[in-house]
C-alpha cells in the first residue's frame, strides 16, 4: 500500500463522518443551483441556522439516550410543558427570567427523575414510559396556563431565541470564531505532544494538518457568513444568532462528557454490552439517572430557546419536536440498536433535515410532499446504516 | 517464595502465607425466585492454587462464582478472605478485595476499543478528574505485549478482534489490577489451540506468582493439566472435594453425571503440596 493511503488509515479518520458532510455540501448545492443562488446567501444560511438549534440542542443527549438502548419520546411534550411553565411563571406571576428558568428546570429534573426511575431501577421500557410522557405532559403543558398563550415580554430573554436582535453582531462573532479556531490549534498540538510523551503512534503531519484546517475552514466561513447577513431595515450585519451559540456549547459540553469523562464512557459501554457494563462493576443505575438529568437540563435550554425565538409559551409548544429530535439522530448515524453514536453526527443530522426541508421551502414544494420526502430521508439513512454496518462487520 | 520477582502481585503476595486459606466459601445458598441454584455449597482456596469447578450446565457452578465475584447478592452463608469475614454486594467490592473474573461471556463491551475495555469502571484519571487517555493507551500496550506480541489493534472496537485476542483483553483486566483471586469461567472455550496454550501458560505463570485461581472448566483435558484440587457440583450442592492427582477422569464424569462419590478417595480442603 502506498504511504498516501496507509498515512490516512492509520488516522483513523470517521469516513461516516466525512461522507455525512459531504451528503450535506451536495445537498447545499444542488438547492442553491435550483434556487437561483438563494439557497446559500447568508439570509438564508443564517435561517437554517437558527431553525436547526432547537431540535440539534435536543439531538446531542437523545444520541445518548439512544446509546443506551433507550428513546425519549416525550421530549417535545416535556419541551412544552417546561417552556409555558417558564411563560406563565413570567407573564402571570411576574417572576424575573433567572428564577422562572431555574424554576423549569427543577420541573424538568422531577419529571427526567421520574421517568428516569421507572426506566433504570423499576426496568419499565423507556418506550412504554415516555409514550404515556408524550401524551401526559402534553397534557400538562395545556393545564399550566389553562390553555392560554403567555408572551415573553423581556427584551434580554427574547434575544435567547435569535430573530431581530438575537445575534451577536460581527466584531464578537470573529472574536469567538478566532477563539475557537485558537482552542482548535492548540488542542491538536497538545494531542500530539502527549502522544509522543506516551510513546503513542502519532499520526503523519500532513494528516494531522488536514484534519485541523477543514474545521479551520468551516469555522471561518461560517462566521463569514453569519456576518454577511443584514437584516434590510437594521444598521450593522447580524453576526452569529444567539440560539447557535447555545447549540454550538451544547454540542461541544455533551462532546466533552463522551470522550474525556467517565459518564461517557459507560453510557457507551451500557450500549454496547449492557452485561458486561454491570459485571465490571458500572454503577449502571446512577448513569441512567445522570443520563435523564442531563435530557432534563438540555430541555430546559431548549425550552427557553423555544419560547424566546417564539416571543410566547403555547400548548402546542413543541408538538411532534420528538420525531424531529428522533429522527436528527438516527439520520446523523446513531443506531437504535443502542452502542455507537456520535454527537457530531447528530449536528450534521439536523442540519440536512432542516436543510432539506428549507430548500423545499425555497422550491414552493407543498407542506405535503415534503413531509412525504422528509420521511423517505430518514428511511434512506437508516437503510445506509444497516448497509455500512454490514460492510463494515458490525452486523451480520 | 521469590522476593526479587518484577511482578507488583507477586510482591504484594510475599507478604501472602502460601500456608494460609486466601478464600473461604461456608454453606453458601442462593435461589432465584423458587429455584435453589447453590444449596450449601463450601469450598476453599489458597493462595497459589488453582481449584477447578466442574459440574452440567445449571450445576451452580457460575453461580456460585458470580456470587464471590459480587455479580449476584449472596442469600445466606459467609465469605472470608485472608481469615476475615467480607461482604461482597457488588463487582466494585469484589475487585477492591482482588478479586477479578474471566467470564465464559468476556464481559467485554464490543462497541469499545481494547484499551477502553481493559480499563472499563476503573479508567485512569487525570488530576481534572478527566480520562488519561494516553496513559491508559501505554500502560494497555505494555500489558497486552506481554500476551501476544503481535496485539498492536488496540485501538478498534474489539467486535472486529479475533477470539484470542478477545480474550487477552478480558486476561489483562487480571493482570493490569493485581488480581490475588481469579475466577475463570470456561477461559479457553472459544479458543483455538495455540490461544489454549497461551491461556494455560499463564495460568501457570499467575500461580508461581501467588494468585488464587478457581477453574470452571468442561474440558477435562484443562483441568487435569491446570488444576491441584478439583469441586464437582451437581443440582446446587457440592458432590465433593479431591486433589487432582487423587482422581481419575471417569472418577469425575461419575461425580458430574451421577453425583456420587468415588469409593476409597479421601476428599481434601488442603492444596496438595
Amino acid at each position: 500500500m502506498n504511504p498516501f493511503f496507509q498515512a490516512l488509515r492509520r488516522a483513523s479518520i470517521d469516513w461516516r463522518m466525512v461522507l455525512m458532510a459531504s451528503v450535506l455540501i451536495v445537498i447545499a448545492v444542488a438547492f442553491n443551483a435550483m434556487s437561483n443562488g438563494i439557497f446559500l446567501s447568508p439570509e438564508n444560511l443564517y435561517n437554517i441556522a437558527q431553525q436547526t438549534a432547537v431540535v440539534g440542542i435536543l439531538a446531542t443527549v437523545m444520541v445518548l439516550i439512544i446509546v443506551t438502548r433507550n428513546i425519549d419520546l416525550s421530549v417535545g411534550s416535556v419541551l412544552g410543558f417546561i417552556g409555558v411553565l417558564i411563560a406563565t411563571l413570567m407573564y402571570s406571576y411576574n417572576w424575573s427570567w433567572p428564577t422562572a428558568a431555574l424554576a423549569g428546570l427543577a420541573a424538568a429534573i422531577a419529571v427526567a427523575m421520574y421517568q428516569g426511575y421507572l426506566t433504570a431501577v423499576v426496568g419499565v421500557p423507556s418506550f412504554v414510559v415516555t409514550l404515556g410522557g408524550l401524551m401526559s405532559f402534553r397534557g400538562a403543558a395545556f393545564l399550566v396556563a389553562d390553555g392560554r398563550t403567555q408572551p415573553i415580554t423581556n427584551a434580554f430573554f427574547l434575544r435567547l431565541g435569535g430573530g431581530y436582535e438575537g445575534a451577536i453582531g460581527t466584531t464578537a462573532s470573529w472574536a469567538l470564531g478566532l477563539v475557537m479556531c485558537a482552542a482548535l490549534v492548540w488542542w491538536k498540538l497538545s494531542q500530539r505532544r502527549a502522544r509522543r510523551a506516551y510513546g503513542v503512534p502519532t499520526n503523519a503531519v500532513w494528516v494531522d494538518a488536514l484534519m485541523t484546517a477543514v474545521p479551520l475552514v468551516i469555522i471561518i466561513g461560517f462566521v463569514a457568513a453569519m456576518n454577511a447577513y443584514q437584516i434590510p431595515n437594521k444598521a450593522a450585519p447580524q453576526g452569529i444568532p444567539i440560539p447557535v451559540i447555545i447549540w454550538i456549547a451544547v454540542a461541544l459540553f455533551v462532546s466533552f462528557l463522551v470522550h474525556r469523562t467517565r459518564f461517557g464512557r459507560y453510557v457507551f459501554a451500557m450500549g454496547g454490552n449492557p452485561d458486561a457494563a454491570a459485571l465490571v462493576g458500572i454503577p449502571v443505575k446512577r448513569v441512567m439517572l445522570l443520563l435523564f438529568a442531563l435530557l432534563a437540563t438540555l430541555t430546559t435550554i431548549a425550552a427557553i430557546v423555544s419560547i424566546a425565538r417564539l416571543n410566547a409559551g403555547t400548548n402546542s409548544l413543541g408538538t411532534n419536536m420528538e420525531l424531529l429530535v428522533i429522527a436528527a439522530t438516527v439520520i446523523g448515524g446513531t443506531a437504535l440498536a443502542g452502542g455507537s453514536g456520535s454527537i457530531l453526527g447528530s449536528v450534521l443530522g439536523a442540519l440536512i433535515m432542516q436543510s432539506i426541508d428549507s430548500g423545499m421551502l425555497l422550491l414552493d414544494v407543498p407542506i405535503g410532499w415534503r413531509y412525504v420526502i422528509i420521511g423517505q430521508v430518514l428511511i434512506v439513512a437508516v437503510v445506509f446504516d444497516v448497509v455500512y454496518r454490514k460492510a463494515t462487520g458490525e452486523l451480520q | 517464595m521469590n522476593t526479587t520477582t518484577q511482578s507488583s502481585a507477586a510482591t504484594k503476595l510475599a507478604k501472602a502465607d502460601p500456608s494460609r486459606c486466601l478464600v473461604e466459601l461456608r454453606n453458601i445458598s442462593k435461589a432465584f425466585g423458587g429455584v435453589v441454584a447453590v444449596d450449601n455449597a463450601s469450598l476453599n482456596l489458597y493462595p497459589g492454587e488453582v481449584v477447578a469447578l466442574l459440574g452440567h450446565n445449571g450445576a451452580g457452578k457460575s453461580t456460585l462464582m458470580k456470587m464471590l465475584a459480587g455479580a449476584y447478592p449472596i442469600d445466606s452463608g459467609d465469605v472470608v478472605i485472608d481469615g476475615k469475614p467480607v461482604h461482597v454486594r457488588t463487582p466494585a467490592d469484589a475487585q477492591r478485595l482482588g478479586i477479578e473474573s474471566i467470564y465464559q461471556t468476556l464481559a467485554l463491551a464490543d462497541n469499545l476499543d481494547a484499551v477502553a475495555n481493559l480499563f472499563l469502571g476503573r479508567e485512569l484519571l487525570t488530576r481534572w478528574r478527566t480520562l488519561d487517555d494516553h496513559r491508559m493507551d501505554a500502560d494497555a500496550r505494555t500489558v497486552f505485549k506481554r500476551l501476544n506480541k503481535n496485539f498492536t489493534n488496540v485501538r478498534t472496537p474489539v467486535r472486529r478482534l479475533s477470539g484470542g485476542q478477545r480474550q487477552v483483553v478480558a486476561i489483562s483486566r487480571a493482570i493490569y489490577f493485581n488480581a490475588r483471586i481469579l475466577i475463570m469461567d470456561e477461559p479457553t472455550a472459544a479458543l483455538g489451540p495455540e490461544e489454549t496454550a497461551m491461556v494455560g501458560n499463564l495460568v501457570r505463570q499467575l500461580k508461581d506468582e501467588g494468585v488464587g485461581i478457581f477453574l470452571i472448566s468442561h474440558d477435562m483435558h484443562d483441568v487435569f493439566a491446570l488444576s491441584d484440587r478439583l469441586a464437582v457440583m451437581k443440582n446446587g450442592r457440592m458432590v465433593g472435594t479431591y486433589a487432582t492427582q487423587d482422581v481419575t477422569e471417569d472418577e469425575v464424569l461419575g461425580m458430574i453425571i451421577a453425583g456420587k462419590q468415588p469409593a476409597g478417595k479421601a476428599q481434601t480442603q488442603r492444596p496438595a503440596r
